[in-house]
């Protein structure tokens, strides 16, 4: 792992998460959360990256830590945590895989196409289930305590 | 035991709470928790909720006067953070603290006051996030320069030219027509290196991330329905954004 590389995507990712941050309208004290668990986030999937092949690893394992790190924080600042999930979350998303999917359509390359569309499906797939294997575990412990508003009849 | 009146004002104030919530972009399953929360906090006997993104519906039942049933629709929505937290605070304390709703209502109203103007702070939001991102897939710096004239004008198309009602899909594709064009012109004419590098930042910033995430919370709850459909809308999104993109990639060939 080079670490100019490394510094460049992790601090580029924390600004970016900044920006996402203002771009939201999130509170004031909040940006600094969310600016930490975005640069954490980076790490994790430049790390992932390094260690893992699959396309799917690489982003599974940064969505299991921005989940656990938003549940976790939501609850130390009594705050909702898609939001900080959201903005710590949001580099992951694959808007570079759907460009390059849309311009291999445009340019007549429909093998290089289906490729990426497949990679940008996968990564989706791989940070919804991120994001899946945490909340599940939270909405099973918070089940106890909504049981008696939701469940009257 | 609570008159008809008590019942209504009661409803209204829990439903617009909840409307609210899904608007700044919460799950609908936290807006339907906090419709029932403020019902029972209220002291109705019963209360039944229904969410889908776009509708609320909900009823309460009281032995003395009957069922009462009322239901919001919201058109639009922008994400707010700052509102979201506010309300689930206020949803929070009228838990704990059940204060006179009049007075509920009145603090509602100051947080849901709508804000259209241009302001500078979310501005410098979008062109941080495309700057940002243009390095972030690989871009240098003169691509990161490129793409902050972009994010602001795509900031600007959003607040002035999206009008009440029209297609959001029609909006983003022509948002992301013009943002494709001017990332081609701007190389054109030497102002960055890599058109596909300035795209990719601004094609961040459109990109429904928040709905992507929400989808697939909201169907781990068992809200089938609002997830499939914000899935289905955060898929038709991406594709209104490629295709955006594709009209100046493709024409650009013939142009220059």
């Amino acid at each position: 792992m080079d670490f100019r590389e490394v510094m460049t995507i992790v601090l580029s990712g924390m600004l970016g998460t900044i920006g996402f941050s203002i771009l939201f309208k999130s509170d004031k004290k909040r940006i600094l959360c969310n600016a930490v668990g975005g640069a954490l986030t980076c790490l994790i999937y430049m790390i992932s990256c390094h260690y893992f092949g699959h396309i799917v690893v690489q982003n599974f394992l940064p969505a299991i830590f921005a989940t656990i790190y938003a549940e976790v924080l939501a609850r130390i600042v009594k705050a909702p945590a898609t939001p900080i999930l959201a903005c710590s979350i949001i580099s992951l998303v694959p808007g570079g895989k759907l460009y390059y999917t849309m311009y291999y359509f445009v340019t007549s390359d429909p093998q290089k196409a289906d490729l990426l569309l497949s990679e940008t499906l996968q990564i989706s797939a791989g940070l919804a289930v991120g994001i899946i294997c945490i909340s599940v575990i939270v909405h099973e412990l918070n089940r106890h305590k909504a049981k008696k508003i939701l469940e009257v009849d | 035991m609570a008159e008809k009146r008590h019942c209504e004002k009661v409803l209204s104030l829990a439903l617009d709470i909840a409307k609210n919530m899904v608007k700044c972009g919460a799950e609908v399953n936290r807006a339907e928790q906090a419709v029932m929360r403020i019902c029972y906090a209220y002291g109705m006997e019963k209360a039944q909720v229904f969410s889908v993104v776009s509708m609320i519906i909900a009823t309460v039942v009281d032995e003395e006067s009957g069922a009462h049933s009322q239901m919001r629709r919201s058109y639009s929505y922008g994400v707010n953070f700052g509102k979201l937290e506010k309300l689930n605070a206020l949803s929070r304390r009228i838990c704990t603290e059940t204060p006179d709703i009049d007075v509920v209502r009145l603090e509602l109203e100051s947080i849901c006051v709508e804000d259209k103007a241009f302001r500078l702070k979310y501005c410098f939001g979008y062109m941080l996030a495309a700057a940002s991102f243009a390095v972030f897939f690989g871009g240098n710096f003169m691509d990161a320069i490129a793409s902050v004239p972009i994010a602001a004008l795509i900031y600007f198309l959003q607040t002035y030219i999206r009008v009440k009602g029209a297609s959001r899909l029609f909006f983003t594709a022509l948002e992301s027509a013009v943002a494709g064009f001017l990332a081609l012109l701007f190389v054109h004419f030497g102002f960055g290196n890599n058109p596909d590098m300035i795209m990719i930042g601004d094609i961040m910033v459109l990109i429904p991330g928040l709905q992507l995430i929400n989808a697939v919370r909201e169907m781990l709850h068992g809200d089938l329905m609002s997830g499939m459909l914000r899935l289905l809308e955060s898929v038709i999104l991406a594709v209104a954004i490629a295709l955006g993109f594709a009209i100046p990639v493709y024409f650009w060939g013939y142009m220059a």
